[in-house]
């Protein structure tokens, strides 16, 4: 099951702000909600492991990401991560490019592109949960890293609690049902 | 056929079911209303991956859930030499993984506890690393030179499983190239799962006192399921006992034996407690037995007046990872050489080829006799394109190519003898229920219109009851089946069989057959099925075969019966036999209708009053050995109007015609097929077992796998020719899957009939309005 999905955001900081930030792997796991760096294997490999809950049971993906391609002149960004659950109950990888664009105010735009490629229970849900629950996760990112944006030093509130799969599942699926009644995607 | 009275209620008598007072108060007994002292719970670890090495299983964490028991791998089957078993069809499969996985949700471990719940639990924490190999899911790339080899058990290195053909090649290519006409049609038959209410599972309750080992199992074969424990288990067949108790619907699904029974019986066999595993639904769609996966290619000429001249088929059938088809061993693509149809070819030939895919495995007959319904539908389809081709009306193309009434039996081309039949007898009640040509009259007016309705047709032949011990057989078991029947002193009796009803109605329809033979009232007769300790050895139900095969054991039993009866009745009116006459009920003597003796005294005489040197008793077992099978029929017509706007398909009209021959029950035949045709419009509109491209099942739940309701179900129009079989003992044919088998086609071809105008020719199933609306799209009428 893979999807591509395309996310923008805009944050009120300078590009060399942002692309401080986003180029460290260690500053981008933690806005990742249940995210954490286990090891440093050089300075472009990491291990890490991100948990997500799902109702009662939790499932804790191992893996590793790497940074494939870090072109400061470009502000580009390319990821590309593999995981697995620790218990085999599946896997996903992703290749993620990230890429920042000055704004005309002194701003700058974030985009991040993601291709996502899921096996196990999570892709049966098809397409159309996958996209929905990852749009859910990314929102929360974004949050946090406008938060680290503003605050560097500081420690994530919570950072390294899993991801509540139930919320974001639930979330998800309401944006499901709203789209299917013809509504909007944005929750009212 | 004599009519028998409504007391006695014999055949054409629309009894109402017995078996529904207790189904429909929620008495029945399925297999998970089972519940033993001490038992406790299986639960299976599946793998996500499609394909995958093992690299190794950690149950530390699962073996401190409270409750935990026992969690078996492949591993520990591998000791006890049963990590893999053998399939239905000469190839053998994984009970659990060793090595590697080869299809998602295949069987892993398998955790047992005290409770349900904990077994769950246990199969959470169950820790298994995978490293991912690359995943198989197109057939049509599974003999690629750079295609992954899935099968690494296997001498042969390759994804090929089999080839085989039948027909003549060499001519029908000649008459192929010879034209005039000719019409292609690549169609697939998708993967589609029966999905009975019931799930499946099992109790095994092992004995270790007794060394008796008793499996209440979701069975359609209780009997061969029994041998094959013994045989695969090393345990002695008489220690074993499998009982099929009420059984929510089968439709193939319940053929073979799954990874999680036999997990069971190993679990019993070494706690010595009973165990219990019933599956999900999920785990039901996901890993056991799918249907069809046929990818099918046609090709007709014919003159230009429209006769037929050769039918030529081309097949690629995708089996997933293991060969588990559940048929006959000495037809690898079943009964798919049906495929000429209800038409007169005069030649023909077939050949299919199969596969693995990193698949769940299978490749049951759902609600089918073994790929007839592939083949009904790949014929029924490519007799509308050829149709089109020649610009003829499909009704008059059928009408023209049928085999005629007087060539039955008929000799068909790719070597089946049809029994029966009179293809244009139903064809016009067809017809002219449904009002066809004042319908194609609407038609060519809404097309002016700008407004989409169609006309679909299907005459289909079906090709049940296997069958005949010379060809017929499932792992060397010859496919006959079995009645006993004992008749108490009080005339009263009680018969058993070889068969396991999941909803057919046996309880009701084979005491009917008793009572025409014998005149014993029907609600005086109880039957029973599915108990290997007391049931005469059979083959069990599916493909229709139960009223071809063991209605003819029942109806021989039953005549055995009637000979002693003779005897006895001879004896107690003081004449000779010949001098006897017998109606349903009784016997007596020719011209002095009151001297008689009814079946009830005859019996009571059987143990009180017997003639010198006659055993005692009234009773008869009778294994039957079908001389052939049985050719079903019927034509079927379904009216569609589709929305411009959304692509939607409403199924305005379906007239279904069959012709099963003498029918035992006719609310019970007409039950059958309305079910029948609403798993046909499942199958036609709804259903997929997809899978992607990393080899993720996309139709393993209710969300995404379709079931219809009563609102997406049309009003079924019902009509019936009756031909019966002529060599069958109460000329019956069945009836099961002629609905489901015949209607797909009918659904298909009208939805392309009023499309047809556009140039479309084909769409494959499902007809989903997405799909339908896309096709609108491009001729830029959506």
């Amino acid at each position: 099951m893979a999807v591509r999905i395309e996310n923008t955001f805009e944050v009120s900081e300078t590009i060399g702000e942002v692309w401080a930030l986003l180029s460290d792997p260690r500053n981008v796991v933690g806005c990742v909600p249940g995210a954490k760096i286990i090891e440093t294997v050089d300075d472009r490999t990491f291990k890490g492991a991100i948990s997500v809950k799902v109702g009662p049971s939790l499932t804790e993906y191992k893996g590793e990401v790497k940074i494939v391609r870090l072109e400061e002149q470009l502000h580009l960004l390319e990821l590309d991560g593999r995981g697995q659950d620790v218990r085999g109950k599946g896997g996903a990888s992703m290749k993620m490019t990230g890429s920042l664009e000055a704004l005309d105010g002194g701003g700058t735009r974030v985009t991040a592109i993601s291709e996502v490629n899921v096996v196990g229970m999570l892709a049966q849900f098809g397409g159309r949960m996958l996209t929905d629950v990852s749009g859910v996760i990314f929102k929360q990112f974004t949050e946090r890293f406008q938060e680290k944006l503003k605050n560097p030093g500081a420690e994530i509130q919570g950072a390294d609690k899993p991801i509540k799969g139930v919320r974001v599942v639930s979330k998800a699926l309401g944006q499901s049902i709203r789209r299917a009644l013809g509504g909007s995607d944005e929750p009212r | 056929m004599m009519q028998t009275s409504p007391e006695i209620g014999g055949m054409g008598h629309s009894v109402k079911r017995k078996e529904d007072a207790r189904f429909i108060q929620g008495k029945g007994t399925y297999v998970d209303d089972v519940h033993l002292p001490g038992m406790v719970y299986g639960h299976v670890v599946r793998s996500p991956y499609g394909h995958a090495r093992l690299k190794s299983i950690n149950i530390e964490a699962a073996m401190k859930v409270p409750g935990a028991l026992a969690v078996i791998t492949g591993a520990d089957l591998a000791a006890a030499n049963l990590a893999w078993m053998p399939t239905l069809f000469h190839d053998k499969q994984m009970v659990l993984a060793t090595g590697k996985v080869l299809f998602q949700a295949q069987e892993v471990a398998f955790a047992v506890a005290t409770e349900q719940y904990a077994a769950a639990d246990m199969a959470e924490l169950v820790e298994v690393e995978y490293e991912e190999l690359p995943v198989l899911v197109d057939p049509h790339k599974a003999l690629d030179a750079d295609a992954p080899i899935l099968r690494e058990d296997r001498e042969e290195k390759s994804n090929h499983i089999f080839h085989w053909e039948v027909g003549d090649r060499h001519e029908t290519q000649k008459a192929i190239q010879g034209g005039p006409v000719t019409a292609k049609v690549d169609a697939v038959f998708q993967r589609c799962h029966p999905a009975p209410l019931e799930t499946c599972g099992c109790v095994a309750d092992f004995n270790k006192v007794t060394g008796k080992l008793t499996i209440w199992l979701t069975s359609q074969a209780p009997h061969a399921h029994r041998t094959l424990f013994a045989l695969v288990g090393g345990i002695p067949e008489q220690n074993i006992r499998v009982i099929s108790p009420d059984i929510g619907g089968g439709f193939g699904n319940k053929v073979p034996i799954y990874p999680g029974y036999v997990c069971a019986v190993v679990a019993s066999l070494t706690l010595g407690r009973p165990v219990k595993w019933i599956e999900s639904r999920s785990e039901n769609l996901q890993s056991t037995g799918f249907a069809r996966d046929y990818h099918m290619t046609a090709e007709i000429a014919a003159e230009r007046d429209g006769t037929v001249k050769a039918l030529r088929v081309k097949t690629l059938a995708d089996h997933g990872a293991f060969n588990a088809a559940a048929q006959p061993s000495k037809f690898p693509a079943g009964l798919f050489s049906i495929c000429t149809g209800s038409y007169d070819f005069p030649k023909a030939f077939c050949e299919v080829d199969g596969v693995y895919t990193n698949k769940a495995p299978g490749g049951i007959a759902y609600r089918c006799s073994f790929r007839v319904t592939e083949a009904a539908y790949l014929i029924e389809r490519a007799m509308d394109v050829l149709a089109y081709e020649l610009k003829m009306d499909p009704a008059a193309l059928r009408l023209k190519n049928f085999i005629p009434p007087d060539k039955f039996p008929y000799q068909c081309p790719l070597g089946w003898t049809y029994d029966s039949g009179n293809y244009p007898a139903a064809m016009n009640l067809a017809l002219k229920m449904a009002g066809y040509d004042e319908l194609r009259k609407e038609q060519a007016e809404k097309r002016k219109k700008g407004e989409l309705m169609g006309i679909g047709i299907s005459s289909f032949t079906e090709i049940v009851g296997a069958g005949p011990a010379h060809t017929f057989d499932i792992v060397g078991i010859k496919m006959f089946d079995s009645c006993e029947i004992r008749i108490h002193p009080t005339g009263k009796a009680i018969a058993r069989l070889g068969t396991k009803s999941q909803g057919q109605g046996h309880e009701t329809t084979f005491p009917q057959i008793i009572a025409q033979e014998l005149g014993i009232p029907q609600q005086d007769i109880v039957l029973e099925e599915g108990d290997t300790d007391t049931a005469p050895y059979g083959l069990g139900t599916y493909a229709s075969r139960s009223t071809p095969v063991a209605g003819g054991a029942t109806a021989m039993a039953s005549r055995k019966i009637r000979d002693k009866a003779r005897k006895i009745a001879a004896h107690l009116l003081e004449v000779s036999e010949e001098d006897l006459e017998w109606e349903p009920g009784k016997f007596f003597v020719k011209g002095a209708p009151s001297k008689a003796k009814t079946i009830q005294e005859i019996a009571f005489a059987a143990y009180t009053n017997l003639p010198a040197g006659m055993e005692a008793g009234l009773e008869a077992v009778h294994y039957y050995d079908p001389p052939n099978l049985t050719f079903p029929f019927g034509t079927y017509i379904c009216v569609v109007d589709i929305d411009k706007g959304t692509g939607e398909v409403k199924v305005r009209r379906f007239i279904a015609v069959d012709d099963c021959g003498n029918i035992i029950n006719p609310m019970i035949v007409e039950g059958q097929i309305h079910g029948g045709l609403t798993e046909g419009l499942a199958i036609a509109f709804m259903q997929l077992i997809g899978y992607d491209e990393s080899g993720n099942v996309q139709g393993g739940n209710f969300m995404d796998y379709l079931l219809p309701t009563a609102v997406e179900t049309p009003n079924w129009e019902t009509g019936k020719t009756c031909t019966p079989s002529p060599h069958h003992p109460i000329g019956a044919k069945g009836v099961g899957e002629s609905p489901n088998v015949g209607s797909p086609a009918a659904f298909v071809n009208a939805v392309v009939d009023a499309l047809s105008h556009l140039g479309v020719r084909h769409i494959d199933m499902p007809v989903t309005s997405w799909k339908v609306w896309q096709i609108l799209q491009q001729h830029g009428i959506a």
